[in-house]
């Protein structure tokens, strides 16, 4: 009985802000329904959307709101580099920069976004913890003219810009390098978490360097799994049963990010196997540029996700101001898994292995000194 | 710890009061209790009889009144305190860890340890069958949680805790109240037992003719206050009635009145 | 042991088991705990079951000696998960407080030391891990101080805890992973270097056996000078050299986990060690955590069953106001609960940041939930006065094999979730049930 009484006092409280917010600003329509993403964005007179009485009390009329829903800050690239990234590019363009973050709840992820539509943005960037979950709130933000970008991880509504980078192709540059180094042997492939379509990208990108050598019986693959959360310590448990179902006998292993490799590399180093066994990685980070140097790690996609949030950042404030989806710079169109064909923006990556050490330090990524820790002297070039 | 001959009072409790948020639970109270002497503290529900003696065994602090043991004022603050001027207690409830056993139980908060500050389960065993041979002999045992032991069997264990510790003031609420006759009979036997050794007990009771039988004066507490202290041998147990149910010493009943309790 | 198990030495107390009169005289005679054996069993149908379902590799010295690792972390802290459950609370954050404390662990060896005295430091390691376990003490002191001196109930206080220590993981770094960790300090966590090798494990096993001679041998000379009931010789025989014979076979077949050949190579060559032409096979030894683990377990053990402390904690979970009015000071034993899980906590993440060589924000999510289980399937009851140490690390060993087993035979993630969720539930059920025909 508590929980209902509870329940009535949040609807309670949650009406009287909802009251206070609203009703201020002159003649809001409620629907909107009809008009597409190209309208006219807000004026002092005539309001197009709902969130015309947010925004009069928010910042100034001309100025361009734009709102980014992340799902958490877990992984490091986040807050580092892809959102100092977005909000330059919103600086730069006199844009403002709200954003909420979903603690890794796809429910809570619903919630933000309605409250950032609330807030006035004018454009949305979502990076979705669950991109199925996620579409009734973009379809209910595009229906309100509200521009929607689909921040790294894809959202199957083609009224969305996909921006990206090229996922399927990172998983094939990571696939590639290793399978230059083992043309011929036991692979263990570690994925991501189950829910994430990035994880059966990397896969498909992995199929398309591998599946031919797999078919043709040159390579096996003895252990393949997903992993909650992309966690790094169950990565390390799940390549201990790997390592011991094979009798050490694995040749190579795909990891589909950085986490999870160092798990993988923790697990081959308690059998002496680290730097012998290629292990691939993505994120560029610092700790895996590490192993790249060090040598037990092979290759890390490098994604500068600086690029990621620039293009973000400018494709938003340009949807926002009436740009048409196909009219936005650099758009192809992409087949995604879902049968839809998304506008989409494709960075390219970039493999960084012990050769190429240098881009990841000339491009301000990581100083040489984090990235040469305990790297003998002499082996790599980058670290003299 | 024992009285002197002048004739000094084991306990006497003076003028105690004690408020819970302006409700008066006792109201300057004032009893004693002389050694090797049964003092039953009888009232109706609410009349403030645990209430006055958990300021005594050290559970409740008193707003105001004087505690003297053996003629000296003390302070007791805590159980504590109590028990190490041998006031012991045996609650209603009996307060017994029922995942502990018997030993455990009795030691409870003053365990026995080795000389290494380990517990000394062992001794402390040893000493609550010795303890259980004189008052239960019956009882066997020792290392199953006090949970599975019978109603009479833990009160035994209860008794044995509050006299083992060369308690000379013993406090017994409701010590009958679960009981068969069979085991009340002993826990009779016990309290006689008690008194031939000049310990001091205060019996609360709510069965009269238990109080009867087994107390030597009766303390009577109406709402909060002391209605006041008769000898047994003075009085009948109608009396007592009066004064419990009506609150008025036997002189002052009226026979209208005596012949109404029984109505 | 008057508290943690009910040894059975009266009639009436023999449990109500369906099997035939031979066996409940041995289990009254022997004074074993029925329920253990019932963990035991649980146990060995897991392993037995896996072994087949995995084509023969489960029960391999290899995976066990794996398996014994992959357990510590949680076995540690669901050590002192034990004694707060006991003295009717909870913890909730200690998932929270590992990546917290995991973190600063992690920082303090990796970037701060380092600026200030370089890397590699022969006393690194010691202070990383002073620091992490004082720094779970005082985030258990603070959580403790406010349940019992703010009586503000447990689940809130440590459900706060869990928010808020993932928080501040999160701030410490910015998110960041950090790696790599000392040298020596890897050793905590296992891997390659960090075991003991065959030799020490033997003398590690001759010790322990010695040591439950010798246990069982004093408890009873006690026994009989106080002339109470003791087991019958043969049983107490019978028990010494059933728990030797535990022991011993235990450390032979994880002794039989060897080195790979490049490892043993470097190990024959470093100890001056001739490398015959057929190879050598070079055990591993039991590993660093686990020692530490078994070390933890002893030594909360004892505190639950031969200090003071530990009965009072198991007083106050049997009945809070009979302990007080024992004199026993309540709310100062309650601090020290929540102290002592924070400082296991601390240990565990020292421990578990080792094993990775990395920290990560997210370290130690739902392990929590772990931890809890592997306590209560080990028959700690949430209501409190009623739990086991040995029970809680047993728990933790049937929680991580399930998963470890699972992902062996290949069952997908989500799956494993069910299993896993139904197994504690049907544990604990089967707890319950056995609990209210003991007691009619």
């Amino acid at each position: 009985m508590k929980k209902r009484n509870y329940l009535i006092a949040l609807i309670a409280i949650l009406a009287l802000v909802v009251a206070a917010c609203g009703g201020d600003g002159e003649g809001s329509d409620t629907t909107d329904g009809a008009t597409d993403t190209t309208t006219a964005p807000d004026t002092t007179e005539g309001a197009t959307d709902t969130t015309e009485a947010m925004t009069s009390t928010t910042g100034g009329d001309d100025e361009l709101i734009v709102g980014v829903s992340w799902n958490n800050y877990n992984e490091e690239r986040w807050a580092l580099w892809d959102e100092p990234a977005i909000v330059a590019a919103l600086d730069e363009a006199g844009a403002t920069y709200i954003n909420s973050d979903a603690g890794s709840s796809a429910e809570q992820q619903l919630t933000d976004v309605e409250n950032l539509i609330a807030q006035g943005a004018d454009a949305l960037i979502i990076l979705a913890q669950d991109g199925t979950a996620i579409l009734p709130a973009v379809q209910s933000a595009l229906g309100q003219g509200i521009p929607v970008i689909a921040y790294d991880r894809l959202i199957e509504d083609p009224g969305a810009l996909y921006i990206t980078f090229d996922n399927v192709g990172v998983g094939a540059l990571q696939a590639e390098v290793i399978y230059d180094l083992v043309p011929e042997g036991n692979y263990v492939i570690i994925k991501g978490n189950a829910a994430d379509a990035n994880a059966d990208f990397l896969r498909a990108g992995y199929e398309q360097v591998i599946g031919a050598a797999v078919t043709a019986g040159d390579i096996t693959v003895v252990f393949e799994e997903y992993t909650d959360n992309w966690d790094p310590a169950l990565a390390q448990t799940n390549m201990e049963q790997a390592l011991t179902q094979a009798n050490n006998d694995v040749q190579a292993v795909l990891s589909e990010n950085d986490g999870m490799a160092g798990g993988v590399v923790a697990a081959l180093a308690q059998q002496g196997l680290d730097g012998q066994v290629p292990v691939s990685g993505q994120d560029g980070d610092q700790a895996a540029l590490n192993r790249v140097a060090l040598g037990s790690q092979s290759v890390s996609v490098w994604k500068d996700a600086r690029e990621l949030g620039a293009a973000a950042g400018t494709a938003a404030v340009a949807l926002a101001q009436g740009t048409a989806l196909g009219d936005v710079e650099g758009v192809v169109q992409f087949d995604s898994p879902g049968g839809n064909s998304m506008t989409s923006i494709l960075l390219t990556p970039i493999a960084i292995t012990q050769d190429n050490l240098d881009v990841v330090v000339d491009a301000g990524w990581i100083d040489v000194g984090t990235l040469c820790q305990g790297v003998e002297a002499g082996s790599v070039a980058v670290c003299e | 710890m024992t009285s002197d001959s002048n004739g000094t009072p084991l306990v006497e409790m003076r003028d105690m009061n004690v408020s819970f948020g302006g409700v008066h639970a006792v109201e300057n109270v004032s009893i004693d209790l002389r050694p090797g002497e049964v003092l039953g503290l009888v009232g109706g529900n609410g009349a403030g009889k645990s209430t006055l003696i958990k300021t005594l065994s050290g559970a409740q602090h008193p707003d105001s009144g004087a505690i003297l043991v053996n003629g000296e004022p003390v302070t007791i603050t805590n159980p504590r305190d109590a028990k190490a001027y041998g006031i012991e207690t045996i609650y209603q409830t009996l307060a017994l860890a029922e995942n502990i056993d018997a030993p455990g139980n009795m030691f409870l908060g003053r365990e026995l340890t080795t000389s290494l500050g380990n517990l000394d389960d062992s001794a402390m065993e040893d000493a609550t069958r010795r303890i259980m041979a004189r008052l239960n002999p019956k009882f066997e045992n020792f290392k199953t949680p006090v949970a599975s032991l019978s109603g009479g069997q833990r009160q035994s264990v209860a008794i044995a805790r509050a006299v083992h510790f060369n308690a000379r003031i013993l406090i017994m609420d409701e010590p009958t109240a679960a009981l068969g006759p069979a085991e009340t009979e002993q826990v009779r036997q016990l309290i006689r037992q008690l008194k031939r050794e000049d310990i001091g007990i205060i019996l609360i009771s709510h069965d009269i003719h238990d109080v009867f039988d087994l107390a030597d004066r009766i303390s009577v507490m109406l709402t909060g206050r002391l209605v006041g202290t008769v000898n047994k041998d003075d009085v009948t147990i109608d009396e007592v009635l009066g004064m419990i149910i009506i609150g008025k010493l036997p002189g002052e009943l009226t026979t209208s009145e005596l012949a109404d309790l029984h109505g | 042991m008057s508290v943690t198990e009910a040894p059975i030495t009266d009639q009436e107390q023999v449990p109500d088991l369906p099997v035939g009169g031979a066996f409940k005289s041995l289990v009254r005679l022997t004074e074993i705990d029925t329920r253990m054996l019932g963990m035991f069993g649980l146990l060995l149908v897991i392993w037995v079951g896996f072994h087949f379902l995995s084509g023969g590799t489960f029960l391999t010295p290899r995976n066990m000696w794996n398996l014994t690792v992959q357990t510590s972390v949680v076995a540690i802290m669901a050590t002192g998960m034990v004694l707060v459950i006991v003295s009717r609370n909870i913890d909730l954050s200690v998932g929270s407080m590992l990546g917290f404390v995991g973190m600063f662990v992690a920082l303090l060896q990796a970037e701060w030391l380092p600026q200030l005295v370089g890397f590699d430091q022969w006393y690194t390691w010691i202070i990383a891990l002073a620091a992490g376990l004082l720094l779970g003490a005082l985030l258990g002191l603070l959580q403790g101080t406010v349940v019992a001196f703010l009586a503000v109930p447990s689940f809130i206080v440590t459900l706060g805890g869990l928010l808020v220590w993932r928080g501040l993981a999160w701030l410490l770094a910015s998110g960041r992973t950090v790696a790599p960790m000392d040298r020596t300090f890897q050793l905590l966590g296992g891997g390659a270097r960090g075991t003991v090798g065959g030799t020490i494990s033997w003398v590690i096993a001759a010790v322990a056996c010695v040591a439950i001679v010798i246990l069982l041998a004093s408890r009873r000379r006690t026994r009989l000078k106080f002339g109470f009931r003791a087991r019958p010789l043969w049983a107490d025989v019978a028990l010494a050299a059933a728990g030797c014979g535990v022991v011993l076979f235990a450390v032979w077949f994880l002794n039989r986990n060897y080195m790979p050949e490049g490892l043993a190579m470097a190990h024959a060559e470093a100890n001056g060690l001739e490398w015959p032409p057929e190879g050598l096979n070079i055990p591993f030894g039991v590993a660093n955590p686990v020692l530490i683990a078994i070390g933890t377990a002893i030594l909360m053990t004892f505190i639950t069953t031969r200090r003071r402390f530990g009965r009072y904690v198991f007083g106050i979970g049997g009945n809070p106001e009979a302990a007080a009015l024992a004199g026993i000071k309540t709310k100062r034993t309650i601090v020290m609960t929540f102290m002592l899980m924070g400082t296991l906590v601390g240990l565990a993440a020292s421990v578990q940041v080792a094993r990775l060589n990395s920290a990560t924000s997210g370290l130690g999510t739902l392990q929590e939930l772990y931890t809890i289980a592997a306590a209560v399937i080990g028959g700690t009851s949430l209501a409190g006065g009623v739990g086991s140490i040995f029970g809680a690390v047993l728990g933790a060993l049937v929680m991580q094999s399930l998963q470890s087993g699972m992902v062996f035979v290949g069952i997908q993630t989500a799956l494993q979730d069910v299993v896993i969720g139904a197994v504690l539930v049907l544990a604990v059920a089967a707890d319950v049930l056995y609990r209210r025909r003991q007691a009619t």
